[in-house]
This record gives structure tokens, C-alpha cells and sequence, in this order.
């Protein structure tokens, strides 16, 4: 039976088509029911006897579902309580044209066998296809098709079908025809034994709502908002919330010359707009422009309807002269990028009400208003929430509960909020990745060592931070006859056991990197890769990917050569032994020649990176001491460098910029490469008024220049100036990426940070993805490996880079706010007066670094109530008080703290200490080492 | 055209047959054969059609596509025609051999329905001096079994009848520049009006009388021929006469009358027959090709 499909499209050209497609009928296709002996059915999915109580509906059903309720209700579905739903092929076409990631859910539900969920292909039934009719929307023909199939079901079977539904017209239709229908709420309220699934009902409320006055515009239809960005009056960009300010907000504009960041001011303007969403916005007049206040806003916890414009007003009032930004507003909502969120409830005031507000962890989402009868119960824990809609008379969007992660404080509940926040993939690895490795015990064949260089006869080693079990680098160094000396960095050769294509390749792609929290590490590769056959462990013999040079005494390369071998590492150490063993005047067995032979080599090529304009940048890095017991942090250093540090760093350099430019000959089109745009020196403003505060002039014209007055920026009074000076110069650079090089001109390929004309990332493949690709590229350059096609497409690795770069920065984020969270737990127990440095000086606080912790928080300067005794100085950015002055890289103690008035929301409090403002900073509580002894033995 | 070989008692009997008013085939001089017609052939079209007369088989199929109007009309749509004789149809067609027919066949037509009476153009334009509709008549001769001229003009007129072109919303933004919006219903469309389209009556001389749908045996018989286009009211809106004869004006005059009066006739039929078919529905029982 054939029918044809014919639906008219109009062209990209603007020419209009017409498209018939053919569409056969079977009548044999099968309704999955187990009690069903009409049809031919293998393996029939939907259970005979459906055990789900329902007060509607007490014999044994089955269900099926409306679109809408797969779109919008897919937490209810996710349930294990509901079992037995038939979804039709019109449901699921329609979910996939509408949304990719519902698709994808669906999708996952209907594997999972348990669910028995199943897919009736009802569109080529001969019984349940629908044509569509004259003057029928295809929505409602959609839904005809839905109405007619669940029907069939009904005459078919001898259980009942029900039909769930939020359609209204749709549901009065089902029960003209005769059909069972209820909308979810209805259904779902049946459900006697699971009173819980009420709480994960999304709350739908069209922007008709009646009751309350609306608080927002509208938002424009999708048609309007087309044709005005076509036209120009309006531009399309992605909506980034400010951190710390929730009435302000900016969009970068895409594909714009004039706009590039747009700010948007006050929640009229910023019209419902969510961090992440894409929106069209359109310009106010120049007149109404603005500049972002320097004002730190948090939604606060008793916030009154009245609070709002006065906020606003502060927003508004003292208009300087600080030159304007651009400045617009939203005038409809593109694409919603909702995720699920994580965070706490906020305490009712009522103690049964059912409608409570939700906090997210993340700074940049608004509150969210869920309804949930179990607010005592997930009092005190973190749990997820996802958004529903944002009706134009709420203030805050709708959202409903979707599950609890445990309680708050929590260090297991605290690292899954943190990897589901930064959305890194942490699921135990799959059956068919695990399947992938090699068996063990696994040996070196013959095969192999034929096909590789034996290098066993080396005396290599490997130098790491302590406890690293992944050890992906090793070195060597001898003299050689002829005077020069010969230098070997073997990596692990990954790619040997990662082939391309497999099930590991994909999941390690999409992994893209390890991520290093302070007690957990989420691996890339499966552990038996990670700590074992791909780590270069002492005395074992391991396959490496090996870059040999021939370098003069001068360390200049005279030559370079790169080859797949087997290698015996004599040793693991680590950068503390390694310095132990290179100072030991009386060690002069290999390694220790070895090892001095690199650090001089190192030394030298440090000298030439740093002539050529390499910056030495830093950033505050801190080392944990666990207990080992409680698992909480006992004590906090900096972490300390050595010259060893710096040794294996300039070699890995080396490798890798070698690497980078034999792959890019190789595959001028394709080579995976890093580079680190120069910033445009609007970026380097900040550091050089601040600098200029201090007396001192910075040059920022090439890398060069910026090195060089950076070692000449010292003050003899703060000795920390310097580094603080480079901490703020790292926050004016922009990201290293990835790329394809076909996809840039070779101009753009440098790398400002490290001042070479080419980079790529090598040596570290058990732990990022991008070095496997690279390993790759190499071992098809040299012929050790066959090509297959994705690595030479321009496009697949122009994608790669993108989930790499994302994977990258989240990774980043994750390690960061692992450290954050540890800093919070060791303070669980302390209160610490501390040397602090001011990093920026805001209007209303003070953003304060304190080294020893590596920790930035804000001295807030003025309270809820209390005004703040100091007078800011826009033009200087100086705080005042009196005769006290506090500008930027001033020296402060402040105490640290954790405040606990709120049990569920407990957050690090920094209070002034010195310098002493009667009636603003806090005594001091004796000076910061004794006291700390003193909480140590206690 | 495929030979037909006549011996001279053959021709004589056509001839005196047609001086009686009765041919061949039982017909009267003003009298068409039987036809065989159907709708919405081709789906991936806008509107087709397909006559079978006697062996004559012709296939039309007419595509709605935007384009820019001509500059000297600036506020209307365009038809434009093109045949193509299939080698299939006689194997004179074998190939360039039918393309002078098919240009022959075209022009007939352009000219036919080159008058502002015969199809509203004014109604294919979107946006005047921007957009307009263009109908491309595509015509298949499938095979060649005399009087093509005639069956390819009422398979033209079906197939407009046919016809659906997508309805167009035109928004304009402040600018002054257009947007194009296609209705995503397929039943949501415009139809083309056929009710004075022309058709082609075909009027042969043979011996000192005329026929109309002459055989090919008639057509072997037959020294000048007439084509006229004529419309349901009557109205000639193209003549061209063919064929190694001549006529003198009087016949001339008489030829005309008839193909008016004949033409008249089978523009109504035609029209008729189109309308009882569509009442069928979607749910008519398809002949298709196979049939």
C-alpha cells in the first residue's frame, strides 16, 4: 500500500518546492503486547499484566502519550514507577523535530528494558495512518493520528489504554471518540502509592495566566523576531548573565562588526532572559546607553516586591563619566538553553506551604520557584531543579524538583554538584568501553618490538609530582662522541591502545580530558590504561612515542627525529627527589648525570624562550593536605616550585612545539594545533591604570615588552606586588584553544604566552585527547600508522576542537571550584586572620586575594542596613575613610570565616581587619600563625 | 508523423465517405473521437494530465515556480511551453528528428494562450516588479497516433485545471524589503481558471468538405489544414493553416465556422468531464500508467 507524503518547502534560493515522498503501508506490524496472539510478534515488550494503581483508572492499562507531555514532562517518564507506555511514531518525529536533547531521553528510556516502553511505528500501520485533511494543521493532524492509534489499541487489546495528555482540545476530542484521556496532573495525582512523582510535574502555565499583574514584556514571536534581524533592528546573541550582579547582564552579538558586547541593564530590560539562553535584543538610543555598575547585587532572601526598583535605582543613579557602553534589551528569547540545575531550597516562611524557592548554585541563574511537598525532607540537601517556563507575571521562572543528591556540606554530594555544574561526564565507563582494553596479563608481542625501536638500553626516568600514577612522560640525556648531546622525551604511546573508531576512541573523545578534583580524579581512559599499561612505570617495559634530538652544548637542535619504540624507565621520581638526586654532589651514576645534563639544557632554553618574549605569568596554586580519615583538608600551601618543575616543562615544550611543526608540514590542512591569541591591549587597561596607581609604567605593545617592565615592576614595600602584578596580567589573556590549521591563515597560529610561532599539545595523551589525535597525525607522518579518513577531514577535527576547547575550560572551572570547596571545609572548623591583598576595588566591596590560600573573596563595605563609612573614588578607584585609603594592591589582614547564620547556605565571609576603621573592622583575633597553631591542636 | 500508405480506391472511399457526412469510422464530420482522460498523474508536480486519443497518448505536466516578471509586464505571470516528442512515440522522433514538430507544437500553444482574455496573468503576480509565478508547461508525447495538436492543448487545459500553486503571505518589513511566507498547509493553495483557456480544433479539408479529429488515414488524405484556438465562448484566439494545399477564403470562412462551433462543444465537455472528476475526490481510483 502506497501513499505519498506531499508537502511544498521554500529553498534557501527563495524558489518554492514541491516534495512528495513516498510512504508505504504494512499490515504487519506488531502492537508489542504480550497478550496480544493476533499479531507476529518476537519478543514482545509491553507486560501482560501492568500492576500501576491508579485512582482514575483501576484495572491493568497501558499508556500512550501526547507530544507534549514527552517534551515537557520527561522527568514523570524518567520514573521507574511508570512502565508500559506505548510511544507512537508521531510522538516521536514530532519530539525529534522539536527538541534534540528530549529526543535524546526518550531514546535512553526506551532501551532500558525494565521500563517496557515501546514504539509502535503507527504511521506505516494500515490501520492507524491518518492523512492530513484540507484546512487541518499538521498539529492537529498529529493529533488525529495520536486519537486514532490509541483507538486501534482499544479495539485490538483486551486491556485498557489511556490516554495522557495536557492538550485540552485534545483530550475533550479523545473522549468524544470514546478513548480513556487524563491530563498528567490528573493522572499522576491518581497514583496513589508514589505521591513523590507530584514534585517532578513541570509546571505549565501559558502567558495567558490570569492573576497577577504582568512584571515583564512580552517576548516576540519567532516570525517577528526573524524578519528584525533581517531587517537590522534587532541582533542575535548569547545572554551571559553577570556573576556579580543579577539586575545586569551582556550579550555577545553574533556576527556583528559594531556590537560585539552589549550590555543589558534591569530586570525590565533583561525581559526572562537566563544565563546561556540565545536572544534577540534590540539597541536603546544612545541617549539611554549605560556602563556596568561596579556595584555587587545578589538576589537576596527576603526580597520584597518594593526592594526591585529601588535596586534599579541604584543601578541608575550617578551617571559619571565613564565612557558608555552600548546598551540594549531583550525583546524575545530565541533559544532556551535550560539545563537541569543544581542547588538548595530556600526556608519557607510558611511552614506547609508547597511553593518554595530554589537557590542554584551557580551564581548567574535566577531563583527558581518549584512546588514540592517534601520541603522538610530536602531541607538541607542539594538537589536538582529544571526550569519550566517563565510566565510574564512571576518573578522568578517555574521550575519543578528532579531529584536529591544528598546532604549539603556533603564532600561526595558537593563533587557531583560540582561535575554536573560543570557538565563533566563522570559515569562509571560502559561495558563496551571496558571491552576495548587489551587482556591482561598483557606483554609486548613480537609483532611489536619488530615495528618499534628498543631503547630499553636507556637510562630513562620519569619526574611527576608526588602520588601521579598516570606518569605520561619520561627523559633522557647522554653525551654523545662528537661533542653534542643526545635527548630523548618518550611519551606514552596511547594511541597504540586507543584505535580510532572504537568505543574508548568515542568515549575518550567526548571525555576530551581527565579532570583533576583534589581527591578524585575523573579519568579519560579507563584506569588500566591511565595508572597502568599507558603509565611509564619504573622497571617495566612500556610501548612510547619518542622525540630524540641532537642538541649542540648550546641547546640549539640540530637534529630531530620521532619514532615509535619500547622503553624501560629506571626510575619514578619525583620533582623533590629528582632536585635531591641533581644537587648530591656524590651521585654520579646515570641518572644523575642524566638528570643534571637536562637541567642545564633547560636552563638554557628557558633563557632563549624568555629572550625570544615569553611571559612568566602566575596564578595562585595550592596544595591540600587530606587527613587521612575524615578525608577533610588539614592544612593549605602554596605549592612550591623547583627547578626540576621547570626542567621537564621546557622539555615538554620543546616536544611539542618539534611535534607541531612536523605535523603541520605533514598535514598543512589538518594538524591539530594550540595557539593563544595575542589580547588586544583594550584588555591590558585594567593592570596599567592599576600599575600607574603604584608609579609604575607597564609596556604592553609585543610579548617582549610586557616581560620585560613585568620584571621591573617591584615595590621595595610589597614584595608580593610582582607576583600580584602577573596574577592580574593572567586574567587579561585570552584563552589558548585548539584548532584545525586548515581553518586559519598560518599568521594566526602563534602563541603569545610561550612566543613561538607553532604549538600543539603532545605529551600528556592519557590524559587529553587532543594529544592522542596529535600522536596520531605523527605516526601517520613517519609511517608507523595508517591514516583513516576522519583525522584528515578539516571539519571533524574543526569540531573535535570545539568540544575539546569546552572540555578544557569546564575541566578548569571543575578544578577550580574543587579547590573553592576544600577551601570552605578546612574553614569548616577555623576562624583565621590572614595578609590579604585588594586585587579591585568595587563601589560597595573590596575584591581581596590572600595568597597563602590561594583564596579571592569580597570584604563587603556596606550591610543591609548600615552604610558604609567609606567614599569611593570612581576616577582612582580608591576607597576612603578618613585618612585610611585602600586602593588596588594594597596589603589588608582580614579574618576569614564561615558564616553560619543560614545552615543551608553556608558561605566564606572575609571581615576587615586592618587597616582598623572604628565601628567597621573586626578586633583582631591575635596574629595569623599563632592562631593557627592554636586551632591545629585543639 | 508515421506514414500511412493509401492505395487510391482507400482515398476515394474517405473522401466520398466525408462528402456523405460519414467516415470511416462511423463518424460524422464533427464528431471527435473517444477519449480517455485523468487528473493528477505525475505527484511531483503542480497539476498534470494525461488523453488518450485513439493512439495518440500525451502526458502534460505543469511546474509553479517564482521568478522575477518581465520588465514590460511588470505586474503579471508568465506561461511558458515546452514539448518534447519522445522517440518512443514514432521513430521518426529518434533523436533531433521530433524537435521541429515539438517547436511547431509550442508556438501553436504560446500563441493560443497569448491574449489577456484566455488565463488571468495578473493573478500569478506576488509582488509586482519582484516576484511573480511562472507555470512551465511540460508537454510528452508519448506516442504519435494523429491529431496531436488538438489532444496536447486539452491535456494542457487539464493539467491547469489541475493545478495547485502554494498561496503566498507577502510581509514587508519597514525597510521596504519583502519576505516571501509559504503556508505550511498543502490544501492551502490558489487554482488556475481554465473556464477561457483556449483548446485547439484541428479543421482538415479533404476533397471539397472538412473534418474535425481526422485519422491518421484522413490525415494522409488531407492537403491543408486549419488550427484554430478557440475558447469556450467561441472567441479565436489563434489560427495557423498547414499543409501543401491552399484554400480559398470562402472555405476559409466555413472551416472557421466549424472549429467555432465544434470547439465550442468540446471546451464545455472538457470543462464538464475536469469538474466531475474532481468531485471524485482524493479517493478515485487511480488509471496511473499501469492502467
Amino acid at each position: 500500500m502506497q501513499r505519498s507524503k506531499i508537502f511544498v518547502k521554500k529553498t534557501k534560493k527563495g524558489s518554492v518546492l514541491k516534495v512528495v515522498r513516498e510512504h508505504y503501508l504494512r499490515d504487519d506490524i506488531w502492537c508489542g503486547s504480550k497478550t496480544c496472539d493476533v499479531c507476529l510478534q518476537q519478543a514482545a515488550i509491553l507486560e501482560e499484566s501492568p500492576e500501576l494503581e491508579s485512582n482514575l483508572c483501576r484495572q491493568p492499562h497501558y499508556i500512550v502519550t501526547d507530544t507534549n507531555v514527552v517534551l515537557h514532562q520527561m522527568d514523570i517518564l524518567e520514573v521507574p514507577v511508570i512502565k508500559n507506555v506505548i510511544i507512537l511514531q508521531t510522538v516521536l518525529e514530532e519530539v525529534r523535530h522539536r527538541s534534540a536533547p528530549a529526543y535524546k531521553r526518550i531514546k535512553d528510556i526506551l532501551t532500558i528494558r525494565d521500563k517496557h516502553f515501546y514504539t509502535f511505528t503507527n504511521e506505516h500501520h494500515k490501520d492507524t495512518y491518518v492523512e492530513r485533511q484540507p484546512g487541518e494543521s499538521a498539529n492537529d493532524r498529529n493529533d488525529r493520528a495520536i486519537r486514532m492509534a490509541t483507538s486501534w489499541y482499544q479495539e485490538h487489546l483486551d486491556i485498557k489504554i489511556v490516554l495522557v495528555t495536557d492538550d485540552m482540545e485534545n483530550k475533550e476530542k479523545a473522549k468524544k471518540d470514546g478513548l480513556t484521556a487524563y491530563t498528567v496532573s490528573e493522572y499522576v495525582k491518581s497514583l496513589s502509592d508514589s505521591p513523590e512523582l507530584m514534585d517532578k510535574l513541570a509546571l505549565r502555565t501559558s502567558d495567558k495566566t490570569t492573576g497577577g499583574k504582568a512584571k515583564f514584556p512580552e517576548h516576540l514571536p519567532l516570525s517577528e523576531i526573524q524578519r528584525g534581524i533581517k531587517s537590522g533592528n534587532y541582533m542575535q546573541g548569547s545572554f551571559q548573565a553577570s556573576r556579580d550582579n543579577y539586575l545586569e547582564a551582556n550579550v555577545s552579538v553574533h556576527g556583528s562588526e559594531k556590537f560585539d558586547m552589549v550590555l543589558i541593564q534591569g530586570s525590565h530590560n533583561l525581559n526572562r532572559a537566563v544565563h546561556g539562553d540565545v536572544v534577540a535584543i534590540q539597541l536603546l538610543s544612545e541617549s539611554e546607553w549605560s556602563c556596568p555598575s561596579s556595584l555587587v547585587l545578589t538576589e537576596t532572601e527576603k526580597e520584597e516586591e518594593e526592594d526591585t526598583p529601588n535596586k534599579e535605582n541604584i543601578l541608575k543613579e550617578k551617571k559619571s563619566q565613564v565612557p558608555k557602553q552600548p546598551t540594549g534589551k531583550v525583546v524575545g528569547i530565541i533559544k532556551r538553553n535550560w539545563r537541569q540545575y543544581c542547588g538548595i531550597l530556600q526556608p519557607s516562611l510558611i511552614k506547609e506551604s508547597t511553593k518554595h524557592l530554589f537557590i542554584p548554585t551557580e551564581r548567574r541563574i535566577h531563583k527558581i520557584r518549584i512546588e514540592t511537598r517534601q520541603a522538610k525532607t530536602l531541607e538541607g540537601q542539594r538537589i536538582i531543579v529544571c526550569i519550566d517556563s517563565w510566565p510574564r507575571n512571576s518573578r522568578y521562572p517555574l521550575g519543578h524538583f528532579v531529584r536529591a543528591l544528598g546532604a549539603v556540606g556533603d564532600k561526595a554530594t558537593e563533587n557531583e554538584v560540582l561535575l554536573l555544574e560543570h557538565d563533566v561526564p563522570h559515569t562509571p565507563f560502559s561495558q563496551s568501553v571496558l571491552s576495548c582494553l587489551p587482556e591482561m596479563p598483557w606483554r609486548i608481542t613480537e609483532e611489536d618490538s619488530k615495528r618499534r625501536m628498543d631503547l630499553r638500553h636507556l637510562d630513562i626516568c620519569s619526574v611527576d609530582p608526588p602520588g601521579c600514577t598516570d606518569i605520561d612522560d619520561a627523559l633522557h640525556c647522554r653525551e654523545m662522541d662528537d661533542g653534542n648531546i643526545e635527548v630523548g622525551v618518550h611519551i606514552a604511546d596511547v594511541s597504540h591502545f586507543i584505535r580510532p573508531g572504537t568505543a574508548i576512541d568515542k568515549e575518550a573523545a567526548k571525555r576530551g580530558t581527565t579532570v583533576y578534583l583534589i581527591d578524585k580524579r575523573i579519568d579519560m581512559v579507563p584506569e588500566l590504561l591511565s595508572s597502568n599499561l599507558c603509565s611509564l612505570r619504573c622497571k617495566e617495559d612500556r610501548l612510547a612515542f619518542s622525540v630524540l634530538w641532537v642538541l649542540s652544548q648550546e641547546a640549539k637542535i640540530i637534529d630531530v627525529k620521532f619514532t615509535k619504540s619500547i622503553i624501560c624507565s629506571r626510575a619514578s621520581l619525583t620533582y623533590a627527589e629528582a632536585q635531591l638526586i641533581i644537587d648530591d654532589k656524590n651521585r654520579t651514576d646515570a641518572i644523575a648525570k642524566s638528570l643534571r645534563g637536562l637541567n642545564r639544557l633547560a636552563k638554557l632554553l628557558k633563557k632563549q624562550r624568555i629572550e625570544s618574549g615569553a611571559l612568566t605569568l602566575a596564578s595562585p596554586e595550592v596544595r591540600f593536605h587530606i587527613d587521612s580519615e575524615t578525608h577533610d583538608p588539614i592544612d593549605v600551601q602554596s605549592k612550591e616550585l623547583r627547578d626540576t618543575n621547570s626542567m621537564v616543562e621546557e622539555f615538554m615544550l620543546l616536544a611539542n612545539i618539534s611535534v607541531a611543526e612536523e605535523i603541520f608540514r605533514e598535514f598543512p590542512n589538518c594538524a591539530m594545533l594550540r595557539r593563544h591569541p595575542e589580547p588586544p591591549p583594550s584588555n591590558f587597561e585594567p593592570i596599567i591604570k592599576a600599575a600607574q596607581s603604584k608609579g609604575l609604567q607597564l609596556n604592553v605593545d609585543t610579548g617582549k615588552d610586557l616581560a620585560v617592565s613585568l620584571n621591573d615592576a617591584q615595590l621595595a614595600d610589597n614584595p608580593y606586588f610582582n607576583t600580584m602584578l602577573r596574577i592580574l596580567t593572567t586574567r587579561c589573556m585570552m584563552q589558548a584553544l585548539y584548532f584545525c590549521s586548515g581553518m586559519l591563515p598560518e599568521a594566526d597560529f602563534k602563541h603569545y604566552g610561550l612566543a613561538t610561532r607553532i604549538y600543539t599539545h603532545f605529551t600528556s595523551p592519557i590524559r587529553r585527547y587532543s594529544d592522542v589525535i596529535v600522536h596520531r597525525l605523527l605516526a601517520v607522518s613517519i609511517g608507523a600508522d595508517a591514516s583513516y579518513p576522519e583525522l584528515t577531514e578539516k571539519k571533524k577535527t574543526h569540531a573535535l576542537c570545539f568540544n575539546l576547547n569546552f572540555r578544557h575550560r569546564m575541566a578548569q572551572y571543575a578544578g577550580r571550584a574543587s579547590v573553592g570547596l576544600h577551601t570552605q571545609l578546612f574553614f569548616k572548623t577555623r576562624v583565621i586572620d590572614e595578609d590579604g591583598y585588594v586585587l579591585f576595588v568595587r563601589k560597595n566591596a573590596l575584591h581581596v586575594l590572600i595568597p597563602k590560600y590561594g583564596l579571592e573573596g569580597m570584604v563587603f563595605l556596606t550591610d543591609e542596613k548600615k552604610r558604609s563609612p567609606f567614599t569611593y573614588d570612581e576616577q582612582e578607584s580608591i576607597q576612603r575613610c578618613g585618612d585610611v585609603e585602600i586602593g588596588v594592591f594594597d596589603h589588608v589582614v582580614v579574618q576569614v570565616s564561615i558564616d553560619r547564620s543560614n545552615v543551608q547556605h553556608q558561605k566564606l565571609v572575609l571581615r576587615l581587619v586592618q587597616p582598623e576603621i572604628p565601628g567597621f573592622s573586626v578586633p583582631s583575633s591575635g596574629p595569623p600563625s599563632a592562631k593557627k597553631m592554636k586551632m591545629d591542636t585543639s | 508523423m508515421a506514414e500511412v500508405l493509401l492505395s487510391e480506391a482507400e482515398r476515394t472511399f474517405i473522401v466520398h465517405g466525408i462528402q456523405d457526412n460519414i467516415r470511416a469510422d462511423g463518424r460524422s464530420c464533427e464528431d471527435y473521437r473517444h477519449m480517455e482522460l485523468e487528473t493528477d498523474v505525475v505527484s511531483n508536480t503542480s497539476g498534470s494530465a494525461r488523453i488518450r486519443l485513439a493512439n495518440t497518448d500525451i502526458l502534460v505536466g505543469v511546474k509553479a515556480e517564482l521568478a522575477i516578471p518581465a520588465s514590460d509586464r511588470p505586474d503579471e505571470g508568465r506561461i511558458e511551453f515546452f514539448v518534447d516528442c519522445s522517440a518512443n512515440a514514432t521513430p521518426k522522433f529518434e533523436g533531433r528528428g521530433g524537435e521541429e514538430f515539438a517547436t511547431e507544437i509550442s508556438n501553436i500553444l504560446s500563441r493560443a494562450y497569448d491574449n489577456q482574455g484566455s488565463l488571468n496573468l495578473k493573478d500569478l503576480c506576488v509582488i509586482p516588479k519582484q516576484q511573480c509565478w511562472v507555470l512551465y508547461v511540460d508537454v510528452m508525447v508519448l506516442e504519435c497516433g494523429g491529431n496531436v495538436f488538438d489532444v496536447v492543448s486539452f491535456a494542457v487545459k487539464a493539467a491547469l485545471h489541475n493545478t495547485r500553486i502554494p498561496n503566498i503571505t507577502v510581509h514587508a518589513d519597514d525597510n521596504g524589503r519583502t519576505e516571501l511566507e509559504l503556508s505550511d498547509d498543502p490544501y492551502d493553495c490558489k487554482r488556475v481558471d481554465v473556464h477561457k483557456t483556449p483548446s485547439i480544433v484541428t479543421v482538415s479539408k479533404i476533397g471539397h468538405f472538412h473534418v474535425v479529429d481526422a485519422s491518421m488515414e484522413e490525415e494522409a488524405c488531407c492537403l491543408a489544414r486549419l488550427m484554430l484556438g478557440i475558447t469556450e465562448q467561441s472567441t479565436v484566439t489563434a489560427i495557423k493553416k498547414e499543409g501543401s494545399g491552399s484554400l480559398d477564403p470562402e472555405s476559409i470562412y466555413d472551416m472557421m465556422e466549424t472549429g467555432k462551433r465544434v470547439g465550442q462543444a468540446v471546451n464545455a465537455t472538457l470543462y464538464q468531464k475536469l469538474q466531475e472528476e474532481e468531485k471524485l475526490g482524493p479517493n478515485k481510483r487511480k488509471a496511473g500508467f499501469l492502467g
